[in-house]
């Protein structure tokens, strides 16, 4: 074939520049660490790298919130600790203001004490974060959430919302609880009923807690009504279920059961006597706690009070005590079980960090074994080119003719 | 008497050779020269008694050595060649511009979605929220700066297209020229000899043609060609040139299209008719790629500001008012088209952002009027014949004022990422909160309970939004809903079962009732004013960064923006690929056409010796002849 001295030229030029070219791009992978060097490299794998690296971005986002929660989540765990510490320790105190042979001063002490845990639970009911955002006012967070219009009177003005966190892509966890939830919303007696006695009942009958034997009675809430006749040895039952008995004989101690519950009266009731049973309603634990101190800052020796009423406000208060730690318990549990989701949930999101670094890495990293290799070669490729040519355009007949 | 005039056509016939050897030699670097051969002939014979008796030699012709259907292969990979290296250059620069993952649009889009998840965790904090407005002042201005970048390629299109047909008049004025120079020159010769120096001129100039813009040739007589440009518009007619121009389109006047001049007035070529070439390269570069590619970041940046706004005025903000819209986002550009009448007019406006397309469109008005929609991307026609109102594709074609003739190229998305701005200015004005909340009565004694609840899609919501709203339960499988501030009953009783639940939707709010509440229990939704800690809008916008939104609802806005790094990497490295193979492809027509008519210097040193000799051998011929015609005298002596 015939060959154009041009041809030599030009193919001998092209040649040297595709070697220089590809070696170029090498160097350029090589100094970048990037196999990617423009989208056109690979379209595909470039348009998967920006995608991975939003959800990548996201799930750093996710464990920002994560931190964010935890700090929230801990934050109430310690406080409502602090709660069920400090009813427990009322309820204590409770117990030992039961005790009959308590002078008036001894009770007027306790309750003083009572009145400082009062005001404690106040503060904790009212504590702020970091933000100075009230914890315990669910969305009105810059709303002081408990008021004390007076003593075991307290006023809620925040609201039930729950604020949310986003952890992962797919769950938004709840880092707060509703003051009304924590300390509101305690029902009293054993939950279902509750059973009293009449304020102003003049004998020395001391009413029990009431038990549920038949959750599945129809009438079982029912409001029903226990009135002592005069003689106060029998009494008469009105409310819808019983049957409206009268003058049912009374023994000290022994079980009155209607509608599925059961209870006993203890003691001595005058003629008139009112002993009720209702369905249980919601009883703040300030009220609870306040109603307790002003049974106590009675005295009895000065004959505002008698004995029967203390011991039944008493009975009343440690219910109701216990009912609020069940319910400060039962939300403290739940924060606990976020507390888990939110560490099971971080350690997911670390795995996953991994996984998109990695599949990053496998996107757009370059192979440098290959990457170096290739430039080693190309290299070789280009001096062999350039020696090729200087050696062919050497070649001329016009070397030879003289 | 013979044996000298043989000598002397040996010696003349040898020196032409020579000459023309030499003309090669000093052309080899001449580019479009074709190499050069003397085509000799035996003279013709005189007849003698004893047969016949050689004359001697003489040149028939000089002959370019050249093949037609080689040279124009040459032409037409190098035309193909030089459209791809034109889209190339200007489609890499769009590649390198989308190169840099910390220079696209993508890590500014993070970074705000993390400001709205700061404000998700920290609702009242103000300096969270002033990180997620400086966010998102700076994602617009990454909107823009890409934007900006695009308008920039887009002018140095512009305005290489108007040099480029510059560049193409200047080729046609000098064939012409050529044209009338070679037309003379053979003519002249009387012999119809080729005039093979000035052909190689001319052929060098319509390959330099071609590299702008594809032509397509025919040969006269005389030896003119006659060229034509698009679908047969003549360029160069013999010795006459026609003018090239760039004009406004009539369409849209931003846009530079190409057309024949014809006394000061353009008429544009239709669209797709120029291919080939450097010209053919920008005008695809800029209808293929370049709209599609801005139209989708505009795309981006519309449907965001559109589904944020929309999910922004669902909220509430510090000061318990509703949210407004968060950002500015661009309407769709309806351009009249310059021979429409002028009080023509058309209103279009987004109806459903997430069903919009990164396609222009054409509308086209018929006697009526009725309108006829066309998408410029596929061509589909739309809506025919129709009268407006009419929404498809995401857009609302309103009113219009136009008579029948009338047409507007509507590009929806076009300013998009140049029109987009943050409109709040106000940290406080963040809606983070949702603007309504639940309760439930502490006096409830069922275990009944109410979902936070949530704000109806779409925007403005509801005028009764923030009633005050009683659920009370008249049993325990029976409710009532009261809206106790307009005092409605909105529902007097509603059959509840304790075991299904029920979604609750009344005023633009939704609320969900789980549990068995008992008779008598009440639960309220009403205003949410002071819930700074609220963060349930927050937390929606939030939720925006993954949905899917864009193109019906199948992707997110990275999604979007992905495919547009997608397109442009793909078109690169579609282009990028067939380039080089093309350029292979010319490589291989050049060598294949060099190998027939390049010089080759060795093959060219052997003629010389070869001519050398002959000259030197005729010269020795001459020399015996003297010597003959001595040896004659001689006698006489």
């Amino acid at each position: 074939m015939r060959i154009s001295t041009n041809t030599i030229y030009d193919m001998g030029v092209a040649g040297m520049q595709q070697a220089t070219s590809d070696m170029v791009k090498t160097q350029q992978q090589i100094a970048a660490g990037r196999r990617i060097l423009t989208p056109s490299d690979d379209p595909v794998a470039s348009a998967r790298v920006l995608e991975v690296t939003q959800s990548q971005t996201l799930n750093l986002q996710y464990d920002t919130n994560i931190r964010s929660a935890t700090s929230s989540l801990s934050m109430e765990d310690s406080i409502l600790g602090s709660v069920s510490e400090l009813i427990i320790g009322v309820r204590t105190e409770a117990l030992t203001a039961g005790d009959s042979t308590l002078t008036d001063q001894a009770r007027a002490g306790i309750a003083a004490g009572l009145r400082g845990s009062y005001q404690e639970l106040l503060g904790l009911a009212n504590s702020t974060d970091g933000n100075g955002q009230y914890l315990f006012s669910g969305y009105n967070g810059a709303t002081r959430p408990f008021a004390d219009a007076s003593l075991g009177n307290v006023v809620y003005s925040g609201d039930q919302g729950q604020r949310l966190n986003q952890i992962s892509p797919s769950r938004q966890l709840a880092v707060s609880d509703s003051g009304t939830d924590i300390f509101q919303r305690i029902k009293n007696g054993n939950g279902t009923i509750v059973s009293a006695a009449a304020a102003g009942n003049g004998g020395t009958g001391i009413i029990d807690l009431a038990t549920v034997t038949n959750m599945a009675d129809a009438n079982l809430r029912q409001p029903v009504s226990i009135v002592f006749n005069n003689p106060p040895t029998t009494f008469n039952v009105t409310g819808a279920g019983t049957g409206n008995p009268v003058n049912v004989a009374y023994s000290s101690g022994s079980a009155i059961s209607y509608n599925g519950w059961s209870m006993s009266i203890k003691g001595a009731p005058q003629a008139g006597d009112t002993f009720t049973v209702q369905p249980s309603s919601n009883v703040d634990i300030f009220k609870t706690l306040g109603d307790l101190i002003t049974q106590l800052e009675k005295p009895i020796q000065g004959g505002t009070a008698t004995t029967t009423q203390l011991g039944n406000s008493i009975s009343t208060a440690i219910q109701n005590f216990d009912q609020a730690l069940t319910n400060v318990l039962t939300v403290r549990a739940s924060v606990g079980t976020r507390m888990n989701e939110v560490d099971a949930v971080k350690i997911t999101g670390a795995d996953l960090q991994l996984q998109y670094q990695q599949t990053l890495s496998g996107l757009q990293d370059l192979d440098y074994t290959k990457a170096i290799t290739d430039l080693t070669r190309q290299k070789a490729t280009l001096e062999a080119a350039q020696q090729s040519f200087a050696k062919v355009q050497g070649l001329s007949l016009f070397n030879y003719i003289t | 008497m013979s044996s000298y005039s043989i000598g002397v056509s040996a010696l003349a016939t040898a020196q032409a050779g020579l000459l023309t050897t030499e003309h090669n030699i000093s052309n080899v670097n001449t580019s479009g020269f074709h190499r050069q051969q003397t085509v000799q002939s035996a003279n013709v014979p005189q007849y003698s008694g004893i047969g016949f008796l050689g004359q001697g030699v003489h040149v028939d012709t000089v002959k370019r050595i050249y093949d037609q259907m080689l040279d124009s292969q040459v032409q037409q990979a190098q035309t193909q060649s030089s459209y791809l290296d034109s889209y190339y250059a200007q489609i890499k620069q769009l590649d390198n511009m989308l190169a840099d993952p910390n220079a696209g649009l993508s890590p500014a889009l993070q970074e705000f979605f993390n400001g709205v998840h700061d404000v998700a965790t920290n609702p009242a904090s103000i300096p969270s929220r002033q990180a997620m407005l400086s966010g998102a002042q700076a994602m617009v201005a990454r909107f823009q700066a890409i934007n900006q970048r695009f308008t920039e390629i887009r002018d140095g299109v512009n305005s290489e297209i108007r040099s480029s047909v510059g560049v193409v008049n200047s080729y046609a004025k000098q064939i012409a020229s050529l044209n009338q120079q070679i037309a003379i020159a053979q003519g002249a010769a009387g012999s119809q000899q080729p005039a093979n120096d000035l052909l190689d001129q001319r052929d060098q100039l319509i390959g330099e043609l071609n590299q702008i813009i594809k032509v397509s040739m025919v040969k006269q007589d005389d030896g003119s060609l006659n060229v034509f440009v698009g679908n047969g518009q003549s360029l160069v007619i013999g010795a006459q040139s026609f003018a090239m121009g760039a004009a406004p389109s009539l369409e849209d006047p931003e846009r530079v299209e190409v057309g024949m001049s014809y006394g000061g007035s353009t008429i544009l070529l239709p669209k797709g008719s120029l291919t080939g070439g450097t010209l053919g390269g920008l005008l695809a570069f800029r209808g293929e790629t370049l709209d599609p590619a801005q139209n989708a970041l505009g795309r981006v940046a519309i449907g965001l500001a559109q589904t944020f706004n929309d999910q922004h005025q669902l909220g509430m903000d510090l000061n318990g008012a509703l949210g407004t819209n968060f950002f500015n986002a661009a309407a769709p550009k309806v351009i009249n088209n310059t021979s429409n009448s002028p009080t023509s007019s058309l209103t279009v406006s987004f109806s459903n952002v997430s069903q919009m397309t990164t396609s222009d469109y054409k509308l086209t008005v018929g006697a009526g009027p009725v309108a006829t929609l066309t998408r410029l991307s596929d061509n589909a026609v739309l809506f025919s014949g129709a009268a407006l109102p009419q929404t498809v594709d995401g857009l609302t074609f309103s009113a219009m004022t136009a008579v029948a003739g009338d047409s507007f190229l509507i590009k929806p998305t076009t300013n998009g990422a140049r029109d987009i701005s943050v409109k709040l200015t106000d940290t406080s004005k963040i809606a983070a909160a949702a603007p309504i909340k639940t309760n439930a009565m502490l006096s409830n004694t069922g275990s009944g309970a109410i979902s936070a609840g949530s704000v109806n899609l779409p925007p403005p919501p509801n005028a009764n939004l923030q009633d005050n709203v009683t659920i009370a339960f008249i049993d325990a499988t029976h409710f009532s809903v009261t809206d106790n501030t307009t005092a409605t009953v909105l529902a007097a009783s509603v059959v509840y079962n304790p075991a299904a639940g029920a979604s609750l939707t009344y005023n633009g709010w939704t609320a969900q009732l789980t549990g068995a509440p008992a008779t008598g229990d009440t639960f309220t939704v009403g205003t949410n004013i002071g819930g700074v800690a609220d963060n349930r809008n927050a937390l929606l916008l939030a939720g925006l960064q993954t949905q899917n939104t864009l193109a019906g609802n199948t992707t997110s806005y990275q999604g979007a923006y992905s495919q547009l790094v997608g397109l442009v990497g793909n078109k690169t490295h579609e282009v990028e690929v067939t380039s080089k193979a093309q350029a292979s492809l010319v490589s291989q027509t050049q060598q294949a056409q060099q190998s027939m008519s390049g010089v080759n210097l060795d093959e060219e040193a052997a003629n010389l010796l070869r001519y050398q000799q002959a000259y030197q051998a005729a010269g020795k011929m001459i020399q015996i002849a003297t010597t003959l015609f001595d040896t004659l005298l001689s006698l006489g002596r």
